[in-house]
């Protein structure tokens, strides 16, 4: 039934296609279009990325791989790109682990014909043609105004995030700021960083703890604040501080998920890496079929989680 | 400090206070004297540091290095450097975590995570001596193979089994104030301090790092000794392992990455050299000590996050400085 159906999608597809043939000389026919996925490395998060490119290159019946780099090292996508243009696919979407290295390749692509845009994580400068993901600092912002409207727009804050120097978490806390600064009486007293570490993560969710006693609200940027925060909460000490501190979170590792059911964070921030997947091929085949002239950046959002949305909340 | 020019055989009439102030000789009282003195420093800033609370919190955070720091001092002392322990602390934690999500008891699930500990440890020592390798290398070998396992088996996903309460004590429960990690560390480091000052082996091992051909010439068979240290410091790194999993009840496949690199400095700071045949285990636990109150100071003293790290450095090597140049010792 299932494949009845794709059968007659697929059909439907076809019928514009053969328009957008006649109208445009370089137009590929679908089954004809390979498209390659590039994520950083084998985690979760890019598994639903898979699912959603996946079912998505099904659905238009176009030809898909999934290439997986052994490793976060930048000349790996570097090496996997290049293999791509020899093989003559017609797009890349691919999830830059070093902006910088890999803006060669991407430009060497594109003028030779194949459309590349980046997904999850860009490399601006590397004329690709559009980037399809959380836009950072907006999901910041949304978290910000969460917390401003949790803690009633009063109190002190603190921030515990995980690489200092890491990109998408510094744009993250650009974002709280920014929305922050409408709320004059919030003052964000801490922000921490926690190298990722849970060890460390606990630690110093203690000690921001200790240090101010009249904490409000804790934002988490990275992953492991939510785990941490709520660890620290289900102690005897600062047991209290559950629900009298307002926790936010990013991402919706299980025992987030867990931090949110036990009533320890109030929200989380989770990003779509299924729809970023689907989006992505969407796009490729439409620049690819000439249908997408002129791309533009597109943001997937987050969804706040909470207690009420926990179970329906689609990714 | 005059004590710790005071030669050994002065103490002979063993009190116990005597015996404690023995085990703490001149490099010791060097690094508890900056400890002090940071600690006054902190709590002349912050009124949150020195508080029941916040103590016991700070001894259970370092806790895990200063465990760790103890095998690694025996391995530095023969002259060696051990680069598996946070990998190794890692890997047992995830196996423990792995054995009770399939429902073994509790015995079980902790006999399997010191067991991993036991065969790197013993891989390690096993490299170092009959494979002849550079124990930086064998160790690095080890480092990337204990932490690539655990990538293989989570895919990056933390393991989160439910636990038993009385396995849930030994990273959370408390002896009266004091948190049960610490009560852990305390003990091992005591029994290993005894053993390296008043034991056989303990001598064997300096003698080792002293100078390995003289100690093999004197009848001390150095491999075997090597062997024992590496496969001591395995070991400990999974009882470290073991404590972090029941703390935070998630084997995280990053859990000890990079940790390696604040047990050495812990092991060095307390005194031990690099090139062998110095260092003490209490030494070590005052390095972690050191590290630890500092880290936890910056962070109650609001000091910007991104200056912390620098500050960290700069106040160790003022504190280790001053030890240097008031003995003119020789370089660690």
């Amino acid at each position: 039934m299932k494949k009845l159906l794709s059968l007659f999608q697929a059909s439907l597809m076809a019928l514009p296609l053969s328009l957008a043939v006649q109208m445009n000389a370089t137009a590929k026919d679908l089954k004809d279009i390979k498209i390659a996925v590039i994520p950083k490395v084998a985690v979760p998060f890019f598994d639903d990325c898979n699912n959603g490119a996946k079912a998505e290159a099904d659905k238009l019946g176009v030809q898909y791989q999934w290439v997986v780099p052994q490793n976060t090292q930048g000349s790996t996508q570097v090496r996997i790109l290049e293999d791509l243009i020899s093989k003559k696919v017609d797009g890349i979407a691919i999830s830059v682990n070093e902006p910088k290295s890999v803006e060669a390749a991407i430009k060497k692509a594109m003028a030779s014909g194949i459309k590349v845009l980046t997904f999850d994580s860009d490399s601006p400068n590397s004329g690709r043609s559009m980037y399809i993901g959380t836009i950072n600092s907006a999901a910041g912002e949304t978290m910000g105004e969460s917390m401003a409207k949790a803690i009633g727009g009063e109190g002190e804050v603190a921030i515990i995030t995980g690489q200092l120097g890491a990109v998408n978490l510094n744009e993250r806390i650009d974002g709280i700021k920014k929305s922050l600064a409408k709320y004059p009486k919030i003052k964000i007293v801490a922000t921490e960083g926690t190298e990722d570490d849970l060890a460390k993560a606990v630690s110093v969710t203690e000690t921001i703890f200790r240090g101010n006693p009249a904490l409000k609200g804790i934002f988490g940027v990275s992953q492991v604040g939510g785990p941490a925060v709520s660890k620290v909460m289900a102690t005897k000490e600062f047991g209290a501080k559950k629900g009298a501190v307002k926790v936010f979170a990013f991402d919706d590792l299980p025992d987030t998920i867990k931090g949110v059911k036990e009533g320890y964070i109030q929200g989380i921030m989770v990003q779509r890496p299924v729809t970023m997947g689907k989006l992505s091929v969407e796009h490729l085949v439409d620049q690819i079929t000439g249908k997408e002239k002129s791309p533009k950046n597109v943001d997937t959002g987050v969804n706040v989680v909470n207690s009420q949305n926990l179970d329906s909340y689609t990714k | 400090m005059e004590v710790g020019s005071t030669s050994p055989s002065r103490w002979s009439a063993l009190s116990l206070p005597r015996v404690l102030l023995g085990l703490l000789r001149a490099q010791e009282m060097s690094v508890l004297l900056a400890l002090l003195l940071v600690s006054a420093g902190i709590a002349l800033v912050t009124p949150y540091f020195l508080t029941t609370d916040n103590l016991m919190g700070v001894f259970r955070s370092f806790s895990l290095t200063a465990i760790m720091s103890v095998g690694m001092v025996m391995v530095i002392v023969t002259g060696g450097i051990d680069l598996s322990v946070g990998s190794v602390m890692g890997l047992s934690g995830l196996v423990t975590a792995l054995a009770f999500q399939n429902g073994f008891p509790t015995v079980v699930c902790v006999s399997f995570g010191l067991g991993v500990g036991f065969v790197f440890g013993l891989t390690n020592g096993l490299l170092v001596t009959a494979g002849r390798l550079p124990p930086f290398i064998a160790t690095l070998g080890t480092l990337s193979i204990g932490r690539g396992l655990m990538y293989i088996v989570t895919r990056g996903v933390p393991v989160t089994p439910d636990t038993p309460e009385v396995f849930n004590a030994i990273g959370q429960g408390y002896v009266g104030l004091v948190p049960a990690p610490v009560i852990i560390m305390l003990v091992l480091a005591t029994a290993f301090s005894v053993i390296m000052r008043f034991t056989t082996f303990g001598r064997h091992v300096y003698a080792t790092g002293g100078n390995e051909q003289a100690a093999w010439l004197s009848g001390v068979n150095t491999s075997r000794v090597k062997l024992v240290v590496y496969t001591l410091a395995g070991a400990i790194s999974a009882i470290a392992g073991i404590v972090a999993f029941s703390r935070y009840l998630s084997a995280e496949p990053a859990s000890g990455f990079g940790i390696e690199l604040d047990v050495i400095a812990a092991a060095v700071i307390g005194g031990a050299s690099l090139s062998g045949g110095v260092g003490s285990v209490q030494g070590a636990i005052l390095g972690a000590a050191l590290t630890g109150i500092i880290a936890n100071g910056v962070v109650l003293m609001n000091i910007n996050t991104y200056a912390q790290q620098t500050i960290t450095g700069g106040v160790i090597l003022i504190a280790v400085s001053i030890d240097v140049w008031r003995h003119g010792r020789k370089e660690r």
